[in-house]
C-alpha cells in the first residue's frame, strides 16, 4: 500500500501515484480532541502530537503538523505573552521591537535546538517521527525573513519601516530575521520534519508592489533559502495571491512546490508554474463554516478538476478555522479521496 | 496645473515613495496652490482613484493602500492648519477591532482614509468590547461605527460586530449608527457580513473610506 510520503514524493516527481496528496490543515482542533482549552494544549509538545495524531486517524487525510502557533516564532526571540481565544488561534500579546534601537539588541538564539521554547517542538517531533515518520508527511511552518518582523515589531511598523524607515535598521532587522530562518530550519529538520511551509506574505504582490518584490523579496529569499536548500519547502503566502510572482521564485530559488491562496483560480496556477514544480489548489476554508456537505463537495470536485489535468497537483487546506462543522469536514476529505484518486 | 500635481502625487503613492509624494505637495504649495486645493483637489481624487484602480483591476497591494493612507492624513493634518477658515467635519466614525484582535493594521489604513476625507476618527484601538464600541458612538454623536478584524473567529464572535448591532437594537440607536466591517475574513466569504448583521462591509482599507463616508451622509439625510 502506498504510503503518504510515497503518494507526495510521487507527486512531485510527477509520477502516477493512487490518488492525489491531500493535505488538511487542523490545528487548533486538536485541543477539542483531547478535551484541553488551547492556552493547556500548546504548553506540551506531547499533547499537540497527540492532537495531530488523533485529528489524522479520525480523518484519514495525508500530513500531520508540528505548528504550534505563528508566535512561536517571537517566544524564541524572548517574547513572554502570547494571548489565547477559546475558540481561534493565540494573538502575540507584545512586540519585542518597540524602538529602532531594539532591533540593534535583538539576539538571534546562538542555538535554537537547546532554546526553552524550541523544547516543546522537539517533543512533538520526536512523537510524530516515532509513530509516523517515514510514513506521513511531517509538516513545520518557518517564517520568511521578509515576514517575520511582522510578529517581532506589528505590521504597522514594520510596513512603515520597510517603505519609509531607515534602511540600516530594516538591513540589520531583516539579516538577523534571515540567519534565524535558517537556524529553525535546520533545527526543525534535524528533529524529524520532512516539509517546510516557508510563509512569506511580504513575497506576495498583495502585499508589495512587483518592483519591491523584486528589489527586497526576492534576494532575501535567496539569502533565506540558499544555504539550507529548498528540498522539502513549500511556498505559501498566508492565504494571499502567489501566482504573478511564481516565475520569479522558481527561476531564483528551485523551490518545488506552491501553495496558492484560495482566491485564486487554479488553473491559471498550473499554466504559470508550467509544469515546473508541485501546484496545490487550496480550498477556502473560511467559506466552509457556512456551506453544505453538498456545497463542500461540489467545490472540492472543482478544484480538483482544474488541477489535476497534467499531474504534478495536490489539494489542500488553508487554516481550518475552528468553527467548521465537522460534516464539511468529512465532505471536504471524501470529495478530494474520490475525485483525486489516480488509479 | 492641478491635473499635474494630482498625477505627480498619485504616481508617488503607486511607487510608495513617500518623500516624493510629500515634496510634490510642498512644490504644489510654493508655486501657489492652497491648502484647501491640497486636500479637495489633490489628496481626496487621488485616493478616490485608487478605489477606482482597485475595482476595475485589483493590482493595488498592501504597501500602496498604507502609504497612501497615512500620507493623505498627514497631509490633511498639515494642510488644514493652514486653512483660512476651520474646517467643517463631514461626520465622526469610531473605529477599533473587535475583542480579542490585536491585529491594528487595516483600522490604521482606514483611519488614515478618513482623516484625509476631512471625517472626525474616534480610534478606540484593539481589543474593544462592544459596549465600548456603541457607548463611545452616543458620547461622541458618531453616525458609523467600523469594526476590524482580522481573525475569522472574532470576526463571527458574540462579542465583535454581532454584539454592537445586539446593543444597538436594544438602545434603539440603530437608525443612528450604522456598523461597517471589514478585515481578511470579510475578503475570504463576502457574504460574512450579512451573517454578522453589519449594514456595510469593505474589501480593503481604501475603498473602507468612500464607504464610511456613504454611510454617514445616509444617516444625516
Amino acid at each position: 500500500m502506498t504510503t503518504a510520503v510515497q503518494r507526495l514524493a510521487d507527486t512531485a516527481a510527477g509520477k502516477m501515484a493512487d490518488r492525489i496528496p491531500v493535505f488538511c490543515n487542523l490545528l487548533d482542533q486538536g485541543a477539542r480532541e483531547l478535551g484541553l482549552p488551547l492556552n493547556e494544549y500548546y504548553s506540551r509538545g506531547e499533547y499537540v502530537a497527540e492532537g495531530q495524531l488523533r485529528l489524522q486517524k479520525k480523518y484519514g487525510y495525508d500530513n500531520v503538523w508540528c505548528l504550534f502557533y505563528v508566535g512561536k516564532e517571537a517566544e524564541l526571540f524572548g517574547c513572554r505573552k502570547i494571548i489565547f481565544a477559546e475558540d481561534g488561534p493565540p494573538n502575540v500579546g507584545e512586540m519585542i521591537l518597540e524602538t529602532y534601537d531594539d532591533v540593534y539588541r535583538l539576539q538571534v538564539p546562538e542555538d535554537v535546538t537547546s532554546h526553552p521554547a524550541f523544547e516543546e517542538t522537539r517533543k512533538c517531533l520526536d512523537i510524530l517521527k516515532r509513530e509516523v515518520g517515514g510514513k506521513r508527511p511531517i509538516c513545520a511552518y518557518v517564517t520568511a525573513s521578509m515576514t517575520l518582523p511582522a510578529i517581532l515589531m506589528g505590521m504597522e511598523n514594520w510596513l512603515a519601516l520597510l517603505l519609509s524607515g531607515p534602511l540600516d535598521v530594516r538591513d540589520e532587522l531583516l539579516e538577523k530575521c534571515s540567519e534565524f530562518f535558517r537556524k529553525q530550519v535546520a533545527a526543525l529538520r534535524n528533529a524529524g520534519a520532512d516539509i517546510i511551509l516557508y510563509s512569506n506574505p511580504f513575497g506576495s504582490v498583495d502585499f508589495l508592489p512587483m518592483r519591491m518584490f523584486e528589489m527586497l523579496s526576492l534576494p532575501w529569499m535567496e539569502r533565506d533559502l540558499k544555504p539550507v536548500g529548498a528540498d522539502g519547502v513549500v511556498y505559501y503566502c498566508g492565504g494571499a495571491r502567489l501566482i504573478p510572482v511564481i516565475d520569479r521564485v522558481i527561476e531564483r530559488t528551485g523551490i518545488g512546490a506552491y501553495y496558492l491562496s484560495p482566491l485564486e483560480s487554479v488553473a491559471a496556477g498550473k499554466r504559470a508554474i508550467e509544469g515546473r514544480a508541485l501546484c496545490a489548489g487550496v480550498i477556502n476554508d473560511i467559506r466552509m463554516i457556512d456551506w453544505s456537505p453538498q456545497e463542500v463537495r461540489e467545490e472540492v470536485k472543482r478544484i480538483l478538476a482544474e488541477g489535476m489535468p497534467g499531474g504534478r497537483f495536490m489539494f489542500g487546506t488553508v487554516v481550518m478555522p475552528w468553527s467548521i462543522p465537522d460534516a464539511n469536514i468529512r465532505a471536504m476529505l471524501e470529495a478530494a479521496f474520490e475525485f483525486g484518486r489516480l488509479q | 496645473m492641478l491635473d499635474r500635481v494630482l498625477n505627480a502625487y498619485t504616481e508617488a503613492i503607486y511607487d510608495t515613495d513617500r518623500d516624493r509624494a510629500f515634496q510634490v505637495v510642498h512644490d504644489a504649495l510654493a508655486e501657489g496652490v492652497s491648502p484647501e486645493d491640497i486636500v479637495f483637489e489633490i489628496v481626496s481624487p487621488s485616493l478616490e482613484m485608487m478605489v477606482k484602480a482597485i475595482s476595475e483591476s485589483d493590482t493595488a497591494n498592501l504597501a500602496q493602500h498604507f502609504l497612501a493612507s497615512q500620507i493623505g492624513a498627514d497631509i490633511t493634518e498639515e494642510m488644514m492648519a493652514r486653512f483660512r477658515q476651520a474646517p467643517r467635519m463631514a461626520g465622526s466614525v469610531v473605529i477599533g477591532t473587535s475583542q480579542g484582535d490585536f491585529h491594528g493594521l487595516g483600522k490604521r489604513i482606514v483611519a488614515g482614509c478618513l482623516k484625509a476625507a476631512v471625517i472626525e476618527v474616534i480610534d478606540l484601538g484593539t481589543n474593544v468590547p462592544p459596549e465600548r464600541f456603541v457607548d463611545e458612538a452616543v458620547s461622541r454623536d458618531a453616525q458609523v461605527i467600523a469594526v476590524s478584524s482580522m481573525m475569522v473567529h472574532t470576526a463571527r464572535s458574540e462579542s465583535g460586530c454581532l454584539g454592537v448591532r445586539r446593543i444597538l437594537r436594544e438602545r434603539r440607536l440603530e437608525d443612528r449608527i450604522k456598523v461597517v466591517v471589514g478585515g481578511a475574513p470579510y475578503r475570504f466569504d463576502p457574504e460574512l457580513y450579512r451573517i454578522v448583521q453589519a449594514d456595510a462591509w469593505a474589501a480593503n482599507g481604501i475603498a473602507a473610506g468612500e464607504i464610511i463616508a456613504r454611510l454617514i451622509e445616509e444617516v444625516q439625510s
